[in-house]
């Protein structure tokens, strides 16, 4: 389809970033449009991109090609200090040499606000992230938590158009990060701020996006809410990096009326909605807590081996004996049904509106 | 048990103590002595003699006026190179490391012999000016305090670079980027980033080679020759050539305080710094 030229450019507008390193292509023609006011995620792996466009939406990196848009002007060829989008860094990267108070304070001196703004405004901020307490201590005795916090409250002292987030809770032990997640999501919300935050962890982006942007390869493969992206993943590759599928490779053996699919697996025919061919190599893709145990009329189901029963607190997985890089798994929330154990043969059922269907290369 | 352990290490010094203490302490003893007696016995007669005479203000003067010359220029070129240096990546690093460090293994006195062929008045300097145009004709700078300046900044200009480069080296790059998304300009960076944190860096280089250019000895007597006296080449000449042991030791312990009161000066600015930071 032809670029729209009356499309109006949304508040953030990202068209056509490329990038190369070297021989290598890390961005390969992204476009991305995030609303005002609006949280989304650029998830995906290592190498996939993403903080290579977080970093030129910052200006701290060129595009090869493309423009970047921000509240209706282009800021592609503006160096970062005009750009008006704050960053706060994986490393945090506090100065050293100041405090705490002097952290925050350090954009609006060097954007020459006058001291009877400065301080009203920095105390506002250290409030907002409760570090009000530690104004005058050096940056270097505080715990990882307390400088992700100053972090956030320098870049938005400054009053940023767009917040930029790459990666800020890595460093942070899995109770904290959880806390800090809900805390920031909060605190960007009662201050209407637009933020891109770069993840690769998958929980993370659920958590806080209204929007995820799932990557791959320099590509977004899948761009959506958080509930679409897990409940239909539009590839092969969001099923597999968001969340915990059972995945099966098939051939499609049938198609009835309709778009009815009926596909042969190591597991026996199942059935499934989508437009293919007979004879395609499909990949078949479930949600384990979708599915069930015992047969059910209506639905898929076929019998599988119990390899292992792991019990992970308010979930119990059961992973079933299946082929190499075919995961076969089944998570319930409450209980078994009793005397079920490794080695056992059982029914499994999911419906069939839950089964996903990809295409796959033809090797079994 | 740590403090036992520490005790048994402290003899693995014992060959560095003997060592300094024949070959260092005890000459430096015996020349503390030699400038504070006379015929008479103990006397500060020397000192104020010395400070008496017009003469050796000037030769003080010209120390002085050097070294500082020498360190503010090794500074200004020194310092962006350590930064380059410290940013540069692979290759490019190791070439910068092995252009700075290659010529320290070349000895000083081929050095000034170097630059007395750069500085003559038909060197390449005097040449390349002429040729431009800047210059009417050629000129000398052979035998001139801005020779002498020039000649010894190439010799001392590592030892401004290679602490400066080892600070920076120790600072997150974000740093700077950090202020440049929060609006600072890139000369308010610089003032308010990347200068501060480089300060220890800063103040240990120019103690370097500013007690370096205060004691230097070959450089002067080849560059800018015997018309021109600083507080080495003085005490130089008193021994060697005047034979003046009573006026060689007291330059001697003058030029010692200076270069001890400038290795006291920076470690407690550097740790001032330091602890600003």
């Amino acid at each position: 389809m032809p670029e729209l030229i009356s499309h109006p450019p949304a508040f953030l507008d990202i068209r056509r970033a490329s990038k190369s390193f070297g021989a290598g292509k890390v961005l390969d023609g992204v476009d991305l449009a995030v609303s005002k006011g609006e949280f989304v995620s650029l998830l995906g792996p290592s190498g996939c991109g993403k903080t290579t466009l977080l970093r030129i939406v910052a200006g701290l990196l060129n595009a090869d090609q493309g423009h970047v848009m921000l509240d209706g002007a282009v800021i592609s060829a503006k160096p970062p200090h005009h750009r008006d989008v704050g960053v706060v860094f994986q490393s945090y990267a506090l100065f050293p040499h100041l405090t705490v108070a002097e952290n925050v304070a350090f954009g609006l001196h060097a954007k020459g606000a006058d001291q009877s703004t400065i301080s009203p405004t920095v105390a506002k901020f250290l409030d907002l992230v409760h570090m009000s307490a530690f104004a005058d201590r050096s940056v270097k005795a505080l715990s990882g938590g307390q400088q992700q916090r100053v972090a956030v409250a320098r870049a938005l002292a400054v009053g940023p158009k767009l917040l930029l987030l790459d990666e800020p809770f890595s460093a942070l032990d899995r109770k904290l990060r959880e806390t800090m997640q809900i805390e920031l999501k909060r605190l960007l919300r009662e201050l209407g701020t637009t933020a891109v935050f770069v993840t690769h962890d998958q929980d993370e982006a659920l958590i806080m996006s209204d929007r995820i942007a799932v990557m791959n390869r320099g590509l977004i493969e899948q761009l959506d809410t958080p509930d679409t992206i897990y409940r239909r993943p539009a590839t092969a590759f969001a099923l597999e990096f968001v969340g915990l599928s059972t995945r099966l490779r098939g051939k499609v053996a049938a198609v009835k009326g309709a778009g009815e699919l009926l596909i042969d697996t190591a597991f026996g025919s199942i059935r499934a909605n989508g437009n293919y061919l007979p004879g395609s190599s499909v990949l078949i893709g479930v949600r384990p807590e979708r599915m069930a145990f015992g047969a059910r009329d209506g639905a898929n189901t076929v019998a599988a081996a119990i390899q292992d029963i792991v019990f992970q607190g308010s979930r119990i997985q059961t992973h079933f004996v299946s082929g190499i890089d075919e995961p076969f798994l089944l998570e319930t929330g409450g209980e078994l049904p009793a005397r079920l154990a490794p080695g056992q043969q059982v029914p499994v059922s999911w419906s069939i509106g839950d089964t996903l269907v990809y295409p796959a290369g033809p090797s079994a | 048990m740590s403090g036992a352990r520490l005790d048994r290490m402290i003899w693995l010094a014992l060959p560095a103590v003997a060592y300094l203490a024949v070959v260092y302490a005890l000459p430096l003893l015996w020349l503390l002595g030699r400038s504070v007696t006379g015929p008479d016995g103990v006397t500060i007669a020397q000192f104020t003699a010395f400070f008496s005479d017009p003469f050796s203000w000037r030769v003080m003067g010209n120390t002085l006026r050097i070294a500082f010359w020498v360190t503010l220029l090794s500074l200004v070129i020194g310092y962006p190179v350590a930064i380059a240096m410290a940013r540069a990546r692979g290759l490019m690093q190791v070439m910068l490391l092995v252009a700075m460090i290659l010529p320290l293994s070349i000895g000083v006195v081929v050095k000034a012999f170097a630059w007395q062929i750069v500085l003559r008045r038909d060197g390449l300097i005097s040449q390349g000016l002429v040729a431009s145009g800047i210059w009417a004709e050629p000129q000398r700078l052979l035998f001139t305090e801005t020779g002498l300046i020039v000649g010894a900044t190439n010799v001392f200009l590592p030892f401004m670079i290679l602490p400066i480069y080892s600070v920076v080296k120790l600072i997150d790059p974000r740093l700077t980027e950090a202020g440049a998304t929060l609006g600072a300009s890139p000369f308010y960076r610089f003032r308010k980033i990347l200068l501060p944190l480089t300060l220890p860096g800063i103040v240990s280089g120019s103690a370097f080679v500013f007690s370096m250019a205060v004691s230097m000895f070959v450089i002067p007597s080849l560059l800018i020759g015997d018309r021109f006296q600083t507080l080495a080449t003085l005490t130089g000449r008193s021994y060697l050539l005047m034979r003046n042991e009573a006026l060689g030791s007291t330059t001697a312990v003058i030029l010692l305080v200076i270069a001890v009161s400038i290795v006291v000066l920076s470690t407690w600015l550097s740790k001032r710094v330091g602890r600003s930071l």
